[in-house]
């Protein structure tokens, strides 16, 4: 005959308890940003990305000179103590352009690859959910977007813009580049519902009575964020990239806002002569660029281990 | 196979119209057109009317389309509005200056992945393989067009002018003039740094999945088998691990070519080479309907073909995937 051990079962009870509790004391969230502390260069691209957004912020406070204001007394002066990164041909000071010209690249960077979530996510998670005609137009449609080269089709939508200074530039850039970024979220999306609605707690939920959008944003989202994350910090590396392009071919926010593609297009004429003038600005998008590429690298390896 | 190949080909001409057809329409939505450009400031109405009739730009979109589709099927890529000349002229060549940059940056990118994968997988969270990964990330970042400036900088400018900034020569047999000084060590001299400059971010990205897929493959058991019945590392590694790791390799790098095409376009403006990215866009800017349609054309041909190319390397690799 079967019979349970000789135990109090008030005791099996507090054990079990005991036991939840303290896997509970460490949710899956806990555990990966103790994983993301735990990295080196996860930290390290952290601390260039908030220095980036802390430069960007106080760019007025930071710069030593307007970033527009020319100076023909001062052109092409190579760097001094006045001049840190000394100043172009227009004698405005490259330091000053650099630290005004991180706005530009943060702002399309995260601002085009918000868009880009916000439109593509509901995409992804209605086309994944319900299936059927609505999924066959939409992914349809995204796979015709992905079927361009992502700068030729960047490039075409910012000529149909017609790029131009300040605000309103910055804004077709992002987007142009939002445009080109919004198919990756809606597969990405649709891809992880897909697994997910065949789960045994969906079928749970569906039993219970619990309606579509509460399943979709309560159980299916969460459960699909962890690729989301990460994407997206390796999407602002990508956009940054793909300003910086844009402004290299002229395509970009016009002048006079400073812009680390434009002007390392600009002075890339002089680099015989002043060869530190093509570097500054390339060296910004690099450091930046790799910022976020070594944050977003820690993150995926803490989100998913199983994937170092 | 052969078969196998037509029905790709066959399929891929969908896709191929749509592409034409989106960018058709996308161009001609573009504010101005390109008569202004031909005429100058200077015109009456009438001779722009005259212009816009010649060239067809009076009819509807789909009617232009249906045009320009017509004429491609008798093999007249149309005339460009701003040079005069054929488009498919200049398509052929323009297209063998971005080939063989795109080839060579491919070279160039395998010649330091697989090395670097190589050596990252087998001493795994060794010094190697750290400054291999390191190197990667770095490579991962460097937009083309910094990486060609770097170049420039080194090679043009701290060591005087050791190769040419910018500027093209042919390769023998594909110089469009009569009178035309093709050298191959001229012309290699021009393509390095391009080809260097647009490899380079390739080579990061393949080492990175290199290395994983090489780490997943080295530790199955037929690799524990290979080892274990005595043959030596070097054949276990080049034949056995590398050839089965190469396989999700070659998918993404048949993707990166997106990129490439891209790249090209950037590598080309800085490196002032007379390819087909520098086509595109200067014919974008100008509005030259005729001559972006050719470029749309041949990128998605590319995108089709090198896809295709992919699918055919699966079964070198893999015996076990067949093509019928």
């Amino acid at each position: 005959m079967n019979t349970l051990p000789n135990v109090d079962l008030p005791v099996v009870g507090e054990l079990a308890g005991a036991a939840l509790a303290a896997a509970r004391s460490e949710s899956p969230l806990a555990q990966a940003l103790r994983r993301l502390r735990k990295s080196k260069t996860a930290l390290f691209g952290g601390v260039i990305a908030v220095a980036l957004v802390v430069v960007a912020i106080f760019a007025d406070v930071l710069a030593p000179y307007s970033p527009t204001a020319s100076d023909q007394r001062h052109t092409f002066e190579a760097p001094s103590r006045a001049y840190p990164l000394g100043t172009d041909q227009l004698g405005r000071d490259m330091l000053s352009r650099l630290i005004h010209g991180s706005r530009i690249s943060l702002a399309v960077g995260v601002a085009s690859v918000l868009l880009a979530l916000f439109v593509g996510v509901p995409l992804g998670l209605v086309a994944g959910f319900y299936g059927g005609r609505l999924d066959a137009g939409i992914m349809r449609l995204m796979d015709l977007v992905l079927a361009f080269p992502i700068y030729l089709l960047a490039i075409i939508l910012m000529v149909i813009f017609t790029p131009t200074a300040g605000l309103i530039g910055t804004i077709k850039v992002v987007g142009a580049i939002a445009i080109v970024r919004i198919p990756i979220y809606a597969r990405l999306v649709r891809g992880s519902v897909l697994s997910i609605k065949e789960k045994e707690y969906i079928e749970a939920c569906r039993a219970l009575g619990v309606g579509d959008r509460s399943i979709l944003f309560h159980h299916v989202l969460p459960n699909s964020l962890a690729p989301i994350i990460v994407t997206t910090t390796l999407g602002i590396a990508t956009s940054i990239i793909v300003e910086a392009t844009l402004s290299f071919l002229g395509l970009g926010t016009q002048p006079p806002t400073p812009s680390w593609g434009w002007d390392l297009k600009a002075n890339v004429a002089f680099i015989h002569q002043n060869p530190w003038l093509a570097l500054f600005p390339g060296l910004a998008i690099f450091v930046t660029v790799l910022g976020f590429n070594l944050f977003g690298d820690g993150l995926r390896d803490a989100l998913d281990p199983r994937m170092k | 196979m052969r078969i196998y190949i037509l029905r790709r080909l066959a399929e891929a001409v969908p896709t191929i119209l749509m592409i034409t057809l989106v960018v058709f329409v996308m161009m001609r939505s573009i504010p101005g057109d390109p008569v202004v450009a031909l005429l100058g400031d200077a015109f009456t109405e009438e001779d722009a009317a005259k212009v816009r009739n010649e060239y067809g730009l009076d009819k509807p979109i789909l009617v232009q389309y249906g045009l320009w589709l017509a004429k491609l099927a008798q093999g007249d890529w149309g005339t460009s509005i701003l040079s005069g000349r054929p488009v498919l002229k200049d398509v052929l060549v323009r297209l063998p200056v971005t080939l063989e940059l795109i080839v060579l940056s491919m070279a160039v990118a395998l010649a330091i992945a697989i090395p670097a994968a190589i050596i990252g997988a087998l001493r795994q969270n060794t010094w190697a393989d750290y400054s291999a990964t390191t190197i990667a990330m770095i490579g991962v970042s460097i937009p083309e067009f910094f990486a060609g400036v770097l170049l420039l900088l080194v090679f043009s400018v701290a060591l005087h002018g050791t190769l040419p900034s910018s500027g093209w020569v042919y390769l023998p047999g594909t110089c469009p003039m009569l009178v035309c000084t093709g050298s191959v060590w001229a012309n290699m001299m021009h393509v390095v740094m391009p080809a260097v400059a647009l490899g380079i971010g390739r080579a990061a990205l393949l080492t990175r999945l290199l290395r994983a897929s090489m780490l997943e493959v080295i530790r199955t058991e037929y690799i524990t088998t290979a080892r274990a019945k005595g043959l030596a590392e070097k054949p276990v590694v080049l034949k056995h691990a590398l050839k089965n790791a190469l396989i999700p390799t070659v998918t993404v790098m048949g993707l990166q070519v997106g990129f490439l095409i891209g790249g090209a376009i950037v590598v080309e403006a800085l490196f002032a080479m007379p390819g087909l990215g520098s086509f595109g866009i200067d014919a974008i800017i100008a509005r030259d309907y005729q001559q972006v349609q050719g470029f749309a054309l041949i990128t998605a041909f590319a995108f089709v073909v090198i896809n295709l190319i992919v699918d055919l390397t699966y079964s070198l690799l893999d015996p076990r995937i067949r093509y019928a």
